[in-house]
């Protein structure tokens, strides 16, 4: 993983053998074999389990009290049609989008930075710093919610407690304006660190007499970064650009677990909880399939226009 | 190599897997009442919530080995609720046991998860309960579903030094309540006699509940639904102007925040039910003895009606293979006298069973020790309770609440609180239209 | 990138230009610092409001400590018969056990895909790959449905199952083993007469073993992190693991507001296992998402 200049050796050597259909195709997907079926018991039905839901409906009958009077009909696109049409829907897609807009370029411009500071060799208490930076990570997002959650809030927050003492007016961070930077404060925290290490792990790789022979010339810390160690690291700042936005589109945990704490965030603040409170609360799992599948194909889709659009520089090894 | 996109691919593992999904679909258990005749020992599962449960069903397994029962502690009612009926989808994963809020019940039933109770015997439990609770575990029909646990007709908290500090009397009617609140936040800016809880839609259920509004409604073969009547429009439009005027906070209860101001004096009132001297107990502790207990303010000066906010049942779900014995559990649980005294002190709750409940809360809750006649104002609030019926889309209901009435707590405007009713009101109607229940 | 190359990110290190490349730059090390408070700052807290009893807990400031540590410990413990620590325990047995096993799954996935050349391999990778866009949220019900099937739900089963694939681990898999494995090894062992399978865990996985490090702590976070499907799969609570087992204690803690010092303390001594197992295997955390695109 240190050598950049040399090419991966390339699988097609195995090709120099010829070996008969047996071993050639059979081996490998036997021992693909465990993968494939976890995949299909645990995803793919699932997945698909989730598309038959979405196509049907539960039909009661007057009170629908009695035994027999409900049944699960066949509902063609009705589901997709009632999602598509349901302005909740839309506003918490649009607001997952603003969401994501803090997010991302917070997240990862804070993990870039960290990263070459702790890569730049004038940098101190490096180590400690990647490991307290990097601990977030450990903290499971209902927890860390719960914690930041107390920080938060007006009467028993640390911040507000301060700014009272020195008179200056804090506004209410879970109040209607600022809720969604306080949700996105708690998904930066925790995600800063895994990305830095990301990036960091793609710094180490660059051989450092790239840079020496920079220095050499005269180049600043900041020049390097700029023109040699950016540039290099760019595809793992794709990828977890890539991870990044599908993470954005899932958030849950997050909002779900402030959500008692205020009356900022509705049951429906983002996709992925409506689909909980359609399916749990409202007890229409149809319906929550549905949308399910419509996060599903928007989160695939996005990913594909996105990895369009940087030209596919991070899956292009193989092909 | 790019992410593979292939139609051929897709459509193979598409056929895979719905070999595997095809012989999934969740159907539910047969309703087969009394269907094991086993003698042999049975273990019995019972999903609760209430503190200490598994401390008063020791009492049973002690003398009952034959039937043993377990309790599964569950977070709470809307959690278990979820769960179980996850599992009537599923098939399979139900307790034998469980229980239900009053409110739940309808939207239970309407699942078909429970069984009903009235040929293993349930019936001779009726002179136990109110006409009220009867009826709440019965929906009116000759059915027995569940039968009664504990009830929760509210009640009023109130700081007793705040107000003979500021020379107030405990409100009479709503209008002293208004009055009060106005007095004590002008005294004190910071303080407040209390909250408007858009995070608690049985509270404003229950509030609307005294006012006489009945949300849901059985006629014939339809449902009526009634919750922008004019009685909860009253209670709306009440609450909307307290928090308008800035008189009555507006962030909801149960939070931390909300613990914190109970116990420091910044909230001096609690609009809640009977079980409220347990949680005053856990979260302001240091103001044991300043509190006083009195009934709901009234709309009418000299009226006597109030709601329930909680309550639960214990029902036995569909899927248990044992409902004999565990309708013996439910019967012993629910009205022995023992097991009724334990409800009572161990799982702090306040039991429906009328008879037993005189000889089992004589003495006032510990946090109440200063007010012996803590149980004659309880019983006074019990008997107060109006009548209620529950829809069995409570469940939807109940989030449209949480949504409109936190965003129109959060504006602070009068007029958002009846458009969030009338909001409330048109999303469970529309929600029983599309699922095609009969709608009046 | 040459455009924006002239313009310097911070503009107070420019000023230092032509000090030498090791002379400590107290301005790059004083953000790294203020990046360490931020992300300090909540631990801190959970480190000091547990050493707070219930009613210092809303009274005192927030980060001034208290001495009840030991006996908010101490009423953990005995919550409903050590009950705390049996979700421990769980937890560890979920997502120690699952990020094993999804391990050694990913590895030998991801050394296949990199190693062999076969027909439709593009394809298997491609719909693997698919599997991190679909939420968890998203399976976790119909992936009940599906268990209760087999009457798996509640159980420790229906927990570890699930999560025992995971196409993010298969996919790094694949970028170590064709960091790390040089074909000719594989080819040499394989004209010694060596079984795949052999080969696969006498030569590539010693040879994988640093990325599979990094995979089974990626897991282990992952599992340990999934609070739906434990939530739904599970009713008995003595198979709970601990986030839902502390979130359950966080919404009694509504009504209970004694429970919230246990779970704080409860938060504190959970993430204490999990910083331990982060410090000892810090330097295997090299995640390198994009290995083979570098090489390219």
């Amino acid at each position: 993983m240190t050598a950049v200049t040399q090419t991966a050796p390339r699988p097609a050597v195995a090709k120099r053998r010829r070996r008969d259909l047996r071993s050639r195709v059979l081996t490998p997907y036997a021992m693909l074999l465990p993968g494939i079926v976890l995949f299909l018991a645990f995803m793919a039905a699932p997945i698909l389990y989730t598309v038959v839901l979405s196509l049907q409906t539960v039909k009661v009958e007057g009170l629908g009290l009695g035994p027999d009077s409900r049944s699960v009909v066949f509902a063609g696109l009705e589901n997709y049609a009632n999602s598509l049409a349901d302005p909740e829907f839309g506003a918490s897609v649009l607001r997952v989008f603003l969401y994501g807009l803090i997010v991302i370029p917070l997240m990862l411009g804070f993990a870039l930075l960290f990263a070459l500071l702790l890569d730049s060799k004038r940098s101190r208490a490096t180590r400690f710093s990647r490991v307290a930076i990097f601990l977030p990570y450990a903290v499971p997002a209902v927890i860390s919610s719960l914690l930041w959650g107390f920080l938060y809030l007006p009467s028993v927050s640390p911040f507000v407690f301060l700014a009272n003492l020195l008179n200056v007016p804090v506004p209410n961070v879970l109040g209607p304006n600022l809720v969604m930077f306080a949700v996105a404060n708690i998904a930066i925290w925790g995600g800063v660190g895994f990305n830095m290490i990301v990036i960091y792990t793609s710094l180490r790789a660059i051989p450092s007499d790239i840079y020496e022979a920079a220095r050499i010339d005269g180049a600043t810390e900041v020049q390097i970064a700029w023109r040699i160690k950016i540039p290099i690291v760019i595809p793992s700042l794709i990828m977890t650009a890539l991870f990044s936005i599908i993470a954005t589109l899932q958030v849950f945990a997050e909002p779900t677990t402030l959500r008692p704490l205020t009356n900022s965030l509705s049951t429906s603040w983002t996709p992925l909880m409506k689909v909980y409170r359609d399916a749990f609360t409202r007890n229409d799992i149809y319906s929550a399939a549905a949308t399910s599948v419509l996060i599903a194909v928007g989160t695939f889709v996005l990913s594909f226009l996105f990895l369009r659009v940087v030209q596919r520089r991070a899956f292009g090894q193989e092909d | 190599m790019r992410i593979a996109f292939k139609a051929g691919a897709l459509a193979a593992v598409a056929a895979l897997a719905l070999t595997t999904a095809a012989c999934s679909s969740p159907a539910s258990t047969g309703d087969t009442d009394g269907a094991s005749s086993d003698s042999g020992p049975v273990n019995l599962t019972y999903w609760a919530w209430a503190p200490n449960m598994d401390k008063v069903v020791d009492i049973w397994n002690k003398s009952h080995p034959d039937i043993t029962v377990t309790v599964n502690k569950q977070d709470g009612g809307d959690a278990a609720v979820t769960k179980l009926l996850t599992a009537i989808k599923a098939g399979s994963g139900a307790p034998d046991l469980m229980q239900a809020e009053y409110q739940k019940i309808p939207t239970l039933v309407s699942a078909g998860a429970l069984k009903d109770l009235s040929k293993l015997g349930a019936a001779s439990t009726k002179s136990d309960f109110t006409a009220g609770a009867w009826n709440a575990v019965t929906l009116g029909s000759s059915a027995i579903y569940a039968v009664p646990q504990d009830t929760g007709p509210m009640m009023f908290y109130y700081r007793k030094d705040v107000f003979k500090k500021l020379g107030l009397k405990a409100p009479a009617t709503w209008d002293d309540y208004a009055k009060a609140a106005e007095v004590i936040h002008k005294a004190d800016p910071t303080q407040y006699l209390g909250t408007f809880s858009s995070g608690d839609p049985g509270w404003f259920a229950g509030l609307t509940q005294q006012a006489g509004a009945s949300w849901w409604s059985i006629s014939g073969q339809s449902w009526g639904v009634d919750i922008d009547s004019a009685a909860s429009k009253k209670v709306a439009s009440y609450w909307g102007g307290l928090v308008q005027k800035g008189v009555i906070d507006n962030d909801p209860m149960y939070t931390p925040a909300w613990n914190a101001a109970l116990n420091d004096g910044k909230q001096v009132g609690w609009i809640s039910a009977v079980w409220g001297p347990g949680v005053l107990a856990g979260n302001a502790g240091k103001t044991k003895g300043d509190w006083a207990a009195a009934t709901l303010p009234q709309w009418t000066a000299g009226a006597n009606a109030n709601g329930n906010w909680g309550g639960s049942s214990t029902a036995v779900t569909a899927q248990s293979e044992h409902p004999q014995q565990a309708m013996q559990f439910i019967k012993w649980l629910n009205t022995d006298p023992t097991a009724v005294k334990a409800l009572a002190q161990i799982a702090n709750i306040y039991p429906a069973d009328v008879h037993a409940t005189d000889s089992a809360l004589t003495t006032a809750p510990d946090f109440f020790s200063d007010q012996s006649d803590f149980y004659q104002v309880a019983a006074k609030a019990s008997a107060a309770v109006q009548p209620f019926t529950y829809g069995p889309n409570v469940n939807v209901a109940y989030s449209a609440y949480t949504d409109a009435f936190a965003k129109a707590a959060q504006a602070k405007q009068q007029s958002q609180f009846l458009s969030a009713l009338s909001s409330m009101q048109s999303t469970t109607t529309s929600d029983l239209k599309k699922s095609g229940f009969s709608v009046k | 990138m040459a455009t924006i190359a002239t313009t310097p990110v911070l503009p107070a290190t420019t000023r230092t230009r032509r000090g030498h490349a090791e002379r400590p730059s107290a301005f790059g090390t004083a953000i790294l610092l203020l990046g360490v408070v931020y992300c300090l700052l909540p631990v801190v807290w959970v480190v000091m409001a547990s050493t707070k009893n219930g009613s210092e807990l809303f009274s005192t400031f927030t980060f001034a400590p208290s001495t009840h540590l030991l006996d908010n410990i101490v009423e953990l413990t005995q919550y409903r018969g050590g009950l705390f620590w049996l979700w421990m325990l769980n937890t560890a047995i979920y997502a120690g056990v699952g990020a094993l096993v999804s391990s050694l799954v990913s590895a030998l996935s991801g050394y296949v895909l990199a190693k062999f050349d076969f027909p439709g391999k593009g394809v298997v990778f491609g719909i693997l790959l698919m599997g991190v866009l679909v939420p968890s949220v998203i399976l976790a019900i119909p992936q009940y449905f599906l268990l209760a099937q087999i009457g798996l739900t509640n159980t420790y089963w229906s927990v570890l199952l699930p999560q025992l694939i995971s196409p993010y681990g298969i996919y790094l898999a694949r970028i170590y083993a064709a960091a790390a494995i040089p074909t000719d090894v594989v080819e040499a062992a394989r004209t010694e007469g060596a079984g795949e399978l052999t080969t696969f865990f006498r030569i590539a996985i010693p040879m994988m073993a640093p990325g599979l490090v990094t995979i089974f702590l990626f897991q282990f976070v992952a599992i340990w992190n999934n609070f739906l499907l434990p939530y739904i799969m599970l009713g008995d609570d003595h198979l709970f693991p601990i986030t839902v087992g502390l979130s359950g204690l966080l919404n009694q803690g509504a009504t209970v507001p004694a429970l919230y010092t246990l779970v704080i303390t409860g938060a504190l001594l959970s993430i204490v296992p999990l910083i331990i197992l982060f410090l000892a295997l810090q330097r295997f955390w090299r995640v390198d998402l994009a290995a083979g695109a570098v090489k390219a």
